[in-house]
């Protein structure tokens, strides 16, 4: 049913139906937008359907970054491992460093298996 | 409004996230089975809904391509971590501007300068998409205030001249 596009699910009425036209929750992504820091009070009716969408663009670059490094392992399955060495090999997830080197991967240690 | 009486309101934000997210039951480095590295208290309030991303994520996917548990966990990790950056940097934006409120326009701005310049003409046509849709249906925008109508007029604009929205960077550092 669904088209592959940029409005697919705009135009069928979101992919379950429960998140209105948006694929992501509104509510939730006003509750983390909250949560990001003392300052943030107000937030324009508008900025959480934003983030609905690019978080959906976020996800996507995200998982076909990730994608090529499981290729590159000649697997099929893509693991935290992948995403990582993504997120370490892109400049723009940087700020995502902390959260894929957690005490379970080694950063220095994907970097050398990597390069 | 919702979160009133919510413990962590407004206090703990990205360190607490950081600080929790590494607590983990087990310590396996290929942890696919049922048990989550995460404590799931908070989870509700911190993270997107996992089938969501997971559906979003399997859909960039060639069909025969299998996500792990944890892989769709951290994605979910850094999907919170991306709009808490986003939002900060454009939190700083309108303090320094003197508004109280954060608009899409604030976002896009954000996006532009963290490096995420790529996303902004979609999203630009997915806001003025949405905005005809809910015109069509409900005849007004949704915006629950007066700054986000006036930006809605912004952003219209800005369709079709690109360079429009990022005027207002002027003596950003």
């Amino acid at each position: 049913m669904r088209q592959p596009g940029i409005y697919s699910e705009m135009l069928s009425g979101g992919i379950s139906g429960k998140t209105g036209p948006h694929s992501l929750p509104l509510a939730r992504i006003k509750k983390i937008m909250k949560k990001s820091g003392d300052d943030v009070k107000m937030i324009s009716g508008e900025a959480p359907i934003l983030f609905s969408k690019a978080c959906e663009l976020f996800i996507e670059e995200i998982t076909v970054r990730s994608w090529m490094k499981t290729l590159q392992g000649k697997r099929r399955t893509l693991h935290k491992e992948d995403v990582a060495r993504a997120v370490i090999e892109t400049d723009i997830f940087d700020f995502l460093v902390d959260v894929v080197s957690d005490s379970k991967i080694s950063c220095d240690k994907i970097r050398a298996t990597s390069s | 409004m919702a979160e009133l009486g919510h413990p962590y309101k407004l206090q703990l934000g990205v360190q607490e996230f950081m600080a929790e997210a590494p607590a983990s039951p087990g310590g396996g480095s290929h942890e696919s089975g049922e048990q989550s590295p995460r404590s799931n208290v908070r989870e509700q309030d911190r993270y997107l809904p996992i089938a969501n991303i997971s559906r979003i994520m399997k859909k960039a996917l060639p069909a025969n391509g299998k996500i792990a548990k944890d892989a769709k966990e951290t994605v979910q990790e850094c999907v919170s971590e991306f709009i808490s950056f986003i939002t900060s940097e454009a939190s700083d934006k309108c303090q320094k501007e003197k508004r109280k409120t954060i608009n899409g326009d604030d976002l896009l701005w954000a996006m532009a300068t963290l490096g995420f310049e790529d996303y902004i003409d979609p999203l630009k046509v997915y806001l003025n998409r949405y905005r005809e849709m809910e015109g069509d249906t409900k005849g007004n925008p949704k915006g629950g205030d007066g700054s986000a109508k006036k930006d809605v007029t912004g952003l219209q604009m800005g369709h079709n001249s690109q360079a429009h929205l990022m005027v207002p960077m002027q003596g950003t550092e």
